[in-house]
């Protein structure tokens, strides 16, 4: 492929602009005028909303119909869950779910369950 | 005030660090993708420095490829990042009083940053704006070292990471259990399991996380709504305002 600098570095400069201005639009909106009441109440629902659709979307290409049907993704999730619930120690239960999802993919356990 | 500097940041570099393995390899990801395109390694970092967006790059490098237009560059950017906004909605307090580096934490607003900020206490109230700043800048850093590795090395290493970008699960689930226990409602995270649950169903890999957010947000707001109408009406009939609704 050929390169062009410019051209690229235009592409840079208006990507990074517009992911700036998503993240940058409700301080500028709500810089002069005062947030709509609604948005007070919901404000701090928002963040326990979010993090759990972020866990929801690191689940987006797991493929739930073929082998291993997702059971890898689950059952970290729930070991990590189980652990935290009952630990409470935030690293432990990062790096030990990570861990355990490292090897189930790595030796393919349930695959090989399945298999 | 070096050293509570230093105790701050060492804080910092502490809840960082699942971000850190995290976003090693998935910058690497982007980065091996990017020199893969033909692109010098220089772009890798160049991009990571000034755009600092995960999905937003990895799509940025598939409508390069596909040579894109600058307005479907634009456009594209602005519907996958779209959800940031939502993040700045539930930030209006928190970021206020932060100083001069608001700016800064504005800009460098990604999922991992946002989850970080909202679950985690600056250790004290009036060093706030400096732990925001810190957090923010290592994660920002580990995303440039991420796609510079992935861009000088990629093709020649070859570890078993497999499966390690997972931490960032990992780290929004235990962020998430944090939020339960100290959020009294538990209709957030009814709501997001509905609406979750049906954006994976319904929508594409690259844009349930916007619509989730979307139809998420207006479940709150129909919620509170019609739950707060309620709860004032109660609240006069029976005079007992320790009584929350917490369903």
């Amino acid at each position: 492929m050929m390169e062009d600098p410019v051209h690229l570095l235009v592409i840079t400069a208006v990507v990074a602009m517009a992911t700036f201005a998503t993240r940058a639009l409700p301080f500028v909106f709500f810089n002069t005028r005062a947030p709509p009441e609604i948005l007070s109440t919901i404000e701090k629902n928002l963040p326990p909303m979010i993090l759990l659709l972020l866990v929801i979307y690191c689940l987006k290409d797991v493929q739930w119909l073929q082998v291993p049907y997702g059971i890898p993704e689950i059952f970290t999730i729930a070991a990590v869950m189980g652990l935290h619930l009952w630990k409470r120690n935030a690293m432990l239960s990062i790096f030990a779910g990570t861990g355990l999802y490292m090897l189930l993919v790595q030796l393919d356990v349930f695959s090989v369950l399945f298999g | 005030m070096s050293q509570q500097s230093e105790s701050l940041f060492k804080s910092a570099l502490k809840t960082t660090l699942p971000v850190f393995l995290g976003y090693i390899p998935l910058g690497m990801a982007f980065g091996f993708l990017l020199e893969g395109a033909g692109y010098h390694w220089i772009y890798a970092p160049l991009m990571s420095i000034f755009i600092y967006a995960g999905a937003g790059q990895f799509i940025a490098v598939a409508l390069l490829a596909a040579g894109a237009g600058l307005t479907e560059f634009a456009i594209t950017t602005l519907l996958i990042n779209l959800r940031h906004s939502f993040y700045g909605l539930s930030l209006l307090d928190k970021f206020s009083g932060v100083g001069k580096v608001k700016p800064y934490l504005i800009f460098a607003l990604t999922d991992e940053t946002y989850a970080l900020l909202t679950t985690t206490k600056a250790p004290e109230e009036d060093s706030k704006g400096r732990f925001y700043f810190y957090i923010a800048v290592l994660d920002h850093s580990y995303w440039i070292l991420g796609s510079v590795l992935g861009a000088v090395l990629g093709s020649v290493l070859d570890l078993r990471l497999e499966g390690m970008t997972f931490v960032l699960a990992t780290l929004f689930v235990v962020l998430t259990i944090e939020q339960y226990h100290a959020s009294r409602s538990r209709f957030p995270f009814m709501a997001a399991m509905g609406a979750g649950v049906i954006s994976l169903m319904l929508f594409s890999p690259d844009n349930m996380l916007l619509f989730s957010i979307f139809i998420g947000t207006l479940i709150l707001m129909a919620h509170e709504r019609f739950v707060q109408d309620d709860l004032e009406i109660r609240s006069i009939a029976d005079q007992d305002p320790d009584q929350e609704d917490i369903s």
